[in-house]
């Protein structure tokens, strides 16, 4: 299987590039999106094209190629997408005379994923756009479709001639959205298809909280600084909470989300690559594989949950209808493509352990629901209670130390930490110190999709998960989806939309003599 | 948000105390800003207050332009106890007409914070500025400038190239090179293709117009700098084999303000021009025997705000900059 990651030559052996950002210049390529006409191509993957244009980060050749089934032709393609960028974009409605530059360089394959004739077609269309508009012969296929077809467009592409073995002329990868299969056995059984005919350099499995700024940071704030690395272990973390909260309910994925739940949909990839950054040592380098190196020692050591404790360690809610900001919500079973008697699972909360000698004994609790009071992504680090209260005589109210990762709505570092409250008595109340990107910086974070596209682009797998990450992880959750797959929860639904999440989630923290941050 | 300004004497204690009652800020950097140009005053304020807005910083305005009341102003956070705001900016400015420059060094000793960098944006023009200038230097960790702030010919890049010979070990910026940077991506563009880098070392003639001379001289400067010429004259280089490359700057448009540019191979020409309907878009092609059909890119319009951003954001010396200021400074003569 070929492994080229780039043009010989190409961009860095200019010597006008030297001194020049080169990693925002990709080789000249062609990119198709599979899915094409599709939700996420509109709101998230053409805008994304369109604004890494205006960044001068595509380089000067390049293809823009949607696949879909639906019968349109180039200039229709091209209507939906200006309309998409003008609704979508962060930079506003798109103007000529650069829009009418860039629509020249997007064009539109109609085709179904099983005919073998609609890929030689896009074949066609890729080596007229090598010619016309200089794209090298490198090609990125990203997959933006239902996972189900995943495996059969790889076969297609293969059997069409435009997988990387064939192509002498440049580099070829692929980048497929989550999930990646739906449970541990469908996640190789996809591997092993995928590995066919893609080497594992070459693919980029997406998961776009990974292109967030502040998770980013984590790896800034661990490995950047000398102050936290030395505390950064179990003498002095007491315990770390992940929190992936939402206020919005499945919106129009009931479909999806009844068949995959809060334990798929967020535990499995997003939140457990969370746990992977903050948890993971120092990678001997910054390189992608040093880094997915490390991030996959620690999930092999995170300890397999016994299916006896399943329930003492975990726990799952559904919410039911409520109000978020005042405004009325239904409930989940209500839910547009959801079951009435649906027993999948909104909320999720989970415990784990990793043995190591950096966290043995320190528990990690992962939380992750819809239709909560408030959206809050975060990881908080709760330290460990002072040794000996030199001021405890006033009753004050001592809190633990916590360091707090804000990945979103809000982007920053918050510290609590005690301090003197001004008087002639030591009265010690808790205080924030917050760092917020926004002002911080005074920079506005480009979209997640940005990044990791140019990333995928310039052959940067560093934000992308690597396969031994994605199988360790539904190593990790398949006891508990097991669990919940074969068990109907008959309290169901058990916490209203705009709450904390259910009570059960509340008594698993509380055995521990803890309670979960407020949301 | 709102901020809070008051008035106050322009003695150091009177500005201190000012200070001492706003509630606790975190500051990334120190912002010193010198003035003692009248018409460009306002200008600089107000970019000046842009930054500040944006960064939690201690931001310094020593105004010498004649132009304020013999007074300073703080503006600083507000003080409501029950504000959540708790990272903001301070800005002091300071009318400094008539004061000598130990009373200036004290400012900017008295006043900035401790443990954060330092930058001073020097926007002087008056030949008397240049005891405070020097006096300044061991204070600061970065110094940014703008050659072609106020004017068109190339007196902005002469002091500078000077300086810089004279002080290397001062870390600059020159906001007049960091606006060039859409254009050095275009002009490398066109080499990015491995079977057009022979072109870069057949390059006979360069074109540039534009608003003024920095721009141009950094351009060219920065070409021979990365391609191994020799400036032999104001107008013209030599390569590495010893032949002659033309240069042309054509003094045309707004200032500060690249129009074209245009470098003729032996086998082609590779045009680079703003187009008529779009200041922001540039029309690249090339014609010859590489030719191209006309692309169009973005010029990525960078506002002066976020130039300063960028430029006091970029830590330590850059040294691509400093290669090409020097490289500017042969064809200066």
């Amino acid at each position: 299987v070929a492994t080229t990651t780039a043009t010989p030559g190409g961009v860095s052996a200019n010597p006008l590039r030297k001194g020049l950002a080169v990693d925002r210049i990709a080789d000249p390529c062609n990119v198709v999106f599979f899915g094409a006409t599709g939700d996420l191509m509109k709101r998230m993957l053409m805008p994304a094209m369109w604004n890494l244009r205006l960044e001068d980060i595509l380089p000067a050749n390049y293809g823009i190629v949607g696949f879909s089934r639906a019968d349109d032709d180039d200039d229709k393609f091209r209507d939906q997408m200006k309309k998409a960028v003008d609704e979508f974009s962060r930079t506003g409605p798109a103007k000529d005379p650069l829009w009418s530059d860039f629509t020249k360089h997007l064009s539109y394959v109609s085709g179904t994923f099983d005919d073998t004739n609609c890929f030689h077609k896009l074949r066609e269309r890729l080596e007229k756009n090598d010619e016309e508009l200089g794209t090298g012969g490198n090609r990125l296929f990203y997959l933006s479709t239902p996972p189900s077809v995943f495996a059969q467009i790889v076969d297609q592409l293969d059997a069409a001639g435009l997988g990387p073995r064939d192509n002498a002329k440049g580099w070829t990868r692929i980048i497929i959205e989550k999930p990646f299969g739906t449970d541990l056995d469908s996640a190789r059984a996809l591997q092993a298809e995928v590995s066919k005919v893609f080497d594992e350099k070459l693919i980029y499995r997406i998961d776009h909280y990974l292109g967030k700024e502040p998770v980013q940071d984590i790896m800034a704030l661990r490995f950047a600084n000398i102050i936290f690395e030395p505390i950064w272990n179990r003498r002095y973390v007491d315990s770390v909470q992940i929190t992936a909260a939402e206020t919005v309910g499945v919106e129009l994925r009931g479909g999806y989300y009844d068949n995959a739940g809060a334990l798929r949909d967020m535990i499995q990839n997003h939140v457990m690559n969370l746990l992977a950054l903050v948890a993971m040592e120092p990678p001997v380098a910054s390189d992608a594989d040093s880094i997915r190196d490390e991030k996959f020692k620690v999930l092999r050591a995170v300890r397999p949950i016994d299916r006896l404790r399943v329930t003492l360690d975990t726990a799952r809610g559904q919410y039911d209808a409520g109000s978020i900001a005042g405004k009325p919500v239904p409930g989940y079973r209500e839910e547009p493509d959801v079951r009435p008697d649906s027993n999948t699972e909104t909320y999720a909360a989970v415990k784990l352990w990793i043995d190591n000698w950096r966290w043995a004994d320190v528990p990690f609790y992962l939380r992750t629901g819809k239709r909560l009071a408030h959206k809050n992504s975060e990881i908080a680090i709760r330290f460990r209670s002072l040794p000996h209260r030199l001021f405890g005589d006033y009753g004050d109210n001592f809190d633990n130390n916590v360091l707090v990762m804000k990945i979103q709505p809000e982007e920053g570092i918050s510290l609590r930490f005690n301090a003197k409250v001004p008087g002639p008595k030591m009265h010690i109340r808790s205080v924030s110190m917050d760092f917020n990107y926004g002002t911080g910086f005074g920079v506005v974070s480009a979209p997640a999709y940005e990044r990791l596209i140019g990333d995928a682009m310039r052959g940067d797998a560093t934000l992308f998960t690597r396969w031994d990450a994605v199988e360790t992880a539904w190593q990790i959750v398949m006891p508990v989806l097991d669990r919940w797959l074969n068990t109907v929860d008959e309290s169901f639904p058990n916490y209203s939309a705009g709450s904390q999440g259910p009570p059960s989630a509340d008594r698993m923290i509380a055995m521990d003599d803890r309670e979960w941050r407020k949301i | 948000m709102s901020l809070e300004s008051s008035t106050v004497s322009t003695s150091l204690e009177a500005i201190r105390a000012e200070l001492s009652g706003t509630k606790l800020s975190t500051s990334t950097l120190n912002f010193v800003v010198w003035i003692d140009d009248p018409a460009r005053r306002d200008w600089i304020v107000e970019r000046t207050g842009m930054l500040s807005e944006k960064h939690p910083s201690f931001t310094l305005i020593l105004d010498n332009s004649g132009s304020c009341a013999g007074a300073a102003t703080v503006t600083t956070s507000p003080r409501d106890p029950n504000s959540t705001i708790t990272v903001d900016s301070e800005r002091v400015e300071i009318d400094v007409c008539g004061k000598d420059t130990a009373t200036l060094v004290g400012y900017v000793t008295g006043l900035t914070k401790t443990n954060v960098p330092t930058v001073l944006w020097w926007s002087g023009i008056n030949e008397n500025s240049r005891e405070t200038f020097y006096a300044m230097l061991p204070l600061i960790t970065t110094l940014l400038v703008d050659s072609s702030g106020g004017t068109r010919d190339d007196t902005g890049l002469r002091m500078l190239a000077a300086f810089h010979a004279e002080h290397p070990e001062v870390a600059l910026r020159d906001l007049a090179w960091m606006r060039l940077r859409p254009w050095q991506d275009m002009i490398a563009n066109f080499f990015d293709d491995p079977n057009l880098l022979g072109e870069l070392f057949s390059i006979r003639a360069l074109q540039i117009a534009s608003g003024s001379d920095s721009e141009a001289l950094y351009l060219g400067g920065w070409l021979a700098s990365r391609l191994g010429w020799t400036a032999t004259a104001q107008d013209t280089f030599t390569d590495r084999a010893g032949k002659t490359i033309t240069f042309e700057h054509k003094r045309v448009g707004d200032i500060r303000r690249v129009l074209s540019v245009c470098l003729d191979s032996e086998t082609s020409w590779y045009h680079g021009e703003v187009t008529e309907d779009d200041d922001a878009v540039v029309r690249v092609w090339v014609e010859g025997e590489h030719a191209r059909e006309p692309q169009l890119f973005p010029l990525q319009a960078i506002d002066n705000a976020s130039l300063l951003e960028r430029a006091v954001l970029e830590p330590g010396t850059d040294e691509l900059f400093e290669t090409a200021l020097r490289s500017a400074a042969t064809l200066l003569g």
